[in-house]
């Protein structure tokens, strides 16, 4: 039988009378408080404290208290007449429409064909995933060599074909989609992994009672397949969009922005304009410029495909 | 009491009464941030620093190296996290966003003096703020010259290095050599893309040349974007449509490889030449003055500085600039320093102090780094100012667009130079501020 509360409010639990339940209470109310104050130290606190940086100019180097005040200042530079920052943020989106889209494609393409009984099923899976787990800054060292105007063993095949030797990651027009490509080697295995996953949670019993009724392979995906996975691609879709968005490593490593910023992202002009040039306020101004153009596209994303995995 | 317990008690007794006798016997620790990372020049600064503990037992020094790329996010990080290092040894490009930043403590007044009588007034300007100030011991001077490679000229007929921009990009389009595939595998000038010295300092070198400034002598206003500074970007556009460069071929890794023709680079790169598998140093490194534009009327160049300081926060100042100032002395007369050994044999770089000119003359002597000493008299001091590492990236991104042909010369001086005087323009209210 619960104790009876001694009060209540809004703000302040019951407390029951017991002191074994009570000296309960009070140990949870620790546990749960322990993480609670790691968010605000680790998280809430530096957005916070980010915000209000991006309300200033700041070199990271004077005190924090003597910050000169420049308001909006850093928002609207980075609008109207920073060319970096806008030539950055339409790279961002290009790699992020390019990598999810691939992405989310081949990974389930894929998925599908792992999912059937090929030969070397098990092979195929690790094959797929090695990239994964492979140091993203050595991938990228391996494919500036791989994609080398001069020595690159791709160029190597185009020129055995016929076909003029490409610049690639060297090129203002070929660079960014270089990267693309890159990311999308590395991470499809990740996709392909969960969209398995997904595949094998649909139960076999629809796909014959499908088939039972006359139903070929393709209506089996339309009807079947796809609105059981919706919950899978949106978590795929979400995910990836977050990442690419935020995409720095693999950028950094290869072309680090050049040639002339074709494939410059906004978190390393960020991190460029943080560090290489003391700008802490207008560094954080970006990253709450991204934060807002990310939570957007995710709640335009999550009502897209959600509402529609409902309705299914 | 058991035996374990007994065993293990004593044991860390005697493990912190090691820690006190270590604390008691160094009372001072400093730490030391360069960006000397490499094998030998980490095993050539601990023997500096070990010779310095052994004479001062109380005064213990640890070395940190990071790479020159992260020098400055190092800097910036440690000041933030408060764990900031007491010596530093930067690039004098970022003196005044530190000064400003009051990130460095004034040298003793023994030290100034010191450094007046044994440098030279512009190795101590380049270190010195326009208030007259100077914030640090000058360790190398970097002058830029035209360094390349003669089996690669003689190849292409010619027996002598350019000396004017015709000569150039008609030598640099004669050893470019291309394949049936469009593959380089030979190029004439080597630049360095992605490197914002690696390409701003070789294009002052030739505006310098070319009768051009970079800034106004009272660095207020840019001035790369002059009639000098469009014909020195033009340069770059010729020598690309020519094949005379191509930005695919890095000239800083291809040129020890033997497939660059010439590079316009610093002195410290004695080290990387000298064991290069494709260039033989002794026979093939050739070193040359800066080919003179049609503006121009002599060679010229830019010549970079670095410095020892010590950070306003370090509770331990006197300490660190009686090692700075032990490291950068001569203690024996006609020895030189220990830093001017390190500078002139692990590096290959010029030092500033006159006593470590003298002392090291012999070893600045051969045919690579004594053309970078003749330079370094005439060379003007890159000009440094308040953002002046973001003019730079700019400058480079410009100058990159050029050799991408993504842009005209024309118009990519005249975008940095409204951002470099708006840069400018900012560092001067926010000084007023």
């Amino acid at each position: 039988m619960p104790s009876p509360a001694i009060k209540s409010s809004w703000w302040m639990p019951d407390i029951p009378k017991s002191a074994v339940l009570r000296r309960r209470m009070l140990w949870a109310y620790v546990f749960v408080a322990a993480p609670i104050l790691a968010l605000l130290v680790f998280l809430a606190g530096p957005i916070l404290f980010s915000g209000w940086v991006s309300l200033h100019r700041w070199d990271m180097l004077s005190p924090v208290g003597d910050m000169p005040w420049r308001g909006l200042q850093n928002y609207i530079f980075l609008l109207t007449r920073d060319s970096i920052f806008i030539k950055a943020l339409g790279n961002t989106f290009l790699f992020a429409i390019g990598g999810v889209g691939a992405n989310t494609i081949l990974g389930l393409g894929f998925a599908l064909l792992l999912n059937s009984r090929i030969r070397g099923r098990a092979v195929w899976r690790v094959l797929y995933f090695m990239p994964v787990i492979t140091a993203p800054l050595a991938l990228a060292v391996m494919f500036s060599f791989i994609f080398d105007r001069n020595y690159g063993v791709v160029n190597s095949v185009i020129t055995a074909l016929g076909l003029p030797r490409q610049p690639f990651l060297s090129g203002p027009n070929q660079a960014l989609m270089t990267l693309i490509f890159i990311a999308i080697y590395q991470y499809v295995g990740y996709y392909i992994v969960i969209f398995l996953a997904g595949l094998q949670g649909i139960p076999q019993d629809y796909y014959d009672a499908a088939q039972v009724d006359g139903a070929g392979n393709w209506q089996e995906f339309r009807f079947i397949t796809l609105p059981l996975l919706r919950p899978v691609m949106l978590f795929v879709v979400v995910t990836n969009t977050i990442g690419a968005l935020q995409v720095f490593d693999l950028v950094f490593a290869t072309t680090g922005g050049a040639p002339a910023n074709s494939s410059m992202t906004v978190v390393l002009h960020m991190y460029n304009t943080a560090f290489k040039f003391s700008r802490m306020g207008r560094a954080s101004a970006m990253a709450f410029i991204l934060f807002a153009i990310i939570m957007l596209i995710t709640v335009m994303q999550v009502r897209l495909l959600r509402d529609r995995s409902y309705q299914d | 009491m058991s035996l374990k317990r007994f065993v293990l008690v004593l044991l860390s007794l005697a493990l912190i009464l090691s820690f006190g006798a270590v604390t008691l016997a160094q009372d001072t620790t400093l730490t030391m941030l360069t960006h000397w990372g490499t094998e030998d020049q980490l095993a050539a600064q601990q023997a500096i620093i070990d010779a310095y503990m052994a004479e001062h037992p109380d005064v213990a020094i640890e070395l940190v190296t990071v790479d020159f790329g992260e020098l400055r996010t190092k800097i910036i990080t440690g000041r933030t996290a408060g764990i900031s290092a007491d010596v530093y040894h930067f690039y004098h490009l970022w003196l005044p966003d530190f000064v400003n930043a009051g990130v460095l403590a004034e040298p003793p007044q023994d030290s100034l003096t010191y450094i007046d009588d044994n440098v030279a007034q512009g190795t101590i300007d380049a270190v010195s703020t326009p208030d007259g100030q100077t914030w640090g011991y000058p360790t190398e001077v970097n002058p830029y010259l035209l360094v390349y490679n003669k089996r690669l000229l003689a190849e292409a007929g010619y027996d002598a290095p350019p000396a004017n921009w015709d000569e150039l990009k008609e030598i640099a389009a004669a050893i470019t050599q291309v394949d049936d595939t469009g593959a380089i595998s030979q190029v004439g000038l080597g630049v360095m893309p992605g490197w914002d010295s690696g390409i701003v300092h070789p294009f002052s070198a030739l505006l310098f040349s070319n009768g051009g400034n970079y800034l106004s002598e009272d660095r207020t206003v840019a001035e790369f974007n002059s009639a000098q500074g469009i014909e020195t970007l033009q340069l770059y556009a010729d020598l690309v449509a020519s094949g005379g460069t191509d930005p695919s071929i890095n000239g800083l890794g291809d040129f020890p490889s033997g497939t660059v023709g010439m590079v316009i680079m610093a002195p410290w790169w004695r080290a990387t030449l000298r064991a290069a598998e494709g260039v033989d140093f002794e026979t093939e490194v050739g070193v040359a003055e800066i080919p003179v534009g049609p503006s121009g009327d002599a060679p010229s160049s830019i010549a970079y500085t670095w410095l020892f300081a010590v950070d306003s926060s370090s509770p331990n100042k006197p300490a660190a600039w009686d090692f700075i100032h032990w490291m950068n002395a001569e203690h024996d007369e006609g020895a030189g320093s220990a830093i001017g050994d390190f500078l002139v044999n692990a590096l290959g770089a010029i030092p500033s102090f006159d006593h470590d000119q003298a002392a090291f003359a012999e070893s600045m002597s051969d045919h690579y780094v004594s053309a970078f000493v003749a330079a370094s008299a005439y060379a003007r001091p890159e000009q440094i100012v308040a953002g002046g590492q973001e003019i730079k990236t700019l400058l480079q991104v410009e100058i990159e667009a050029v050799l991408a042909g993504m842009t005209t010369p024309e118009d990519a001086l005249a975008s940095v130079e409204m951002q470099a005087n708006a840069i400018l323009e900012e560092q001067r209210m926010m000084a007023e501020e």
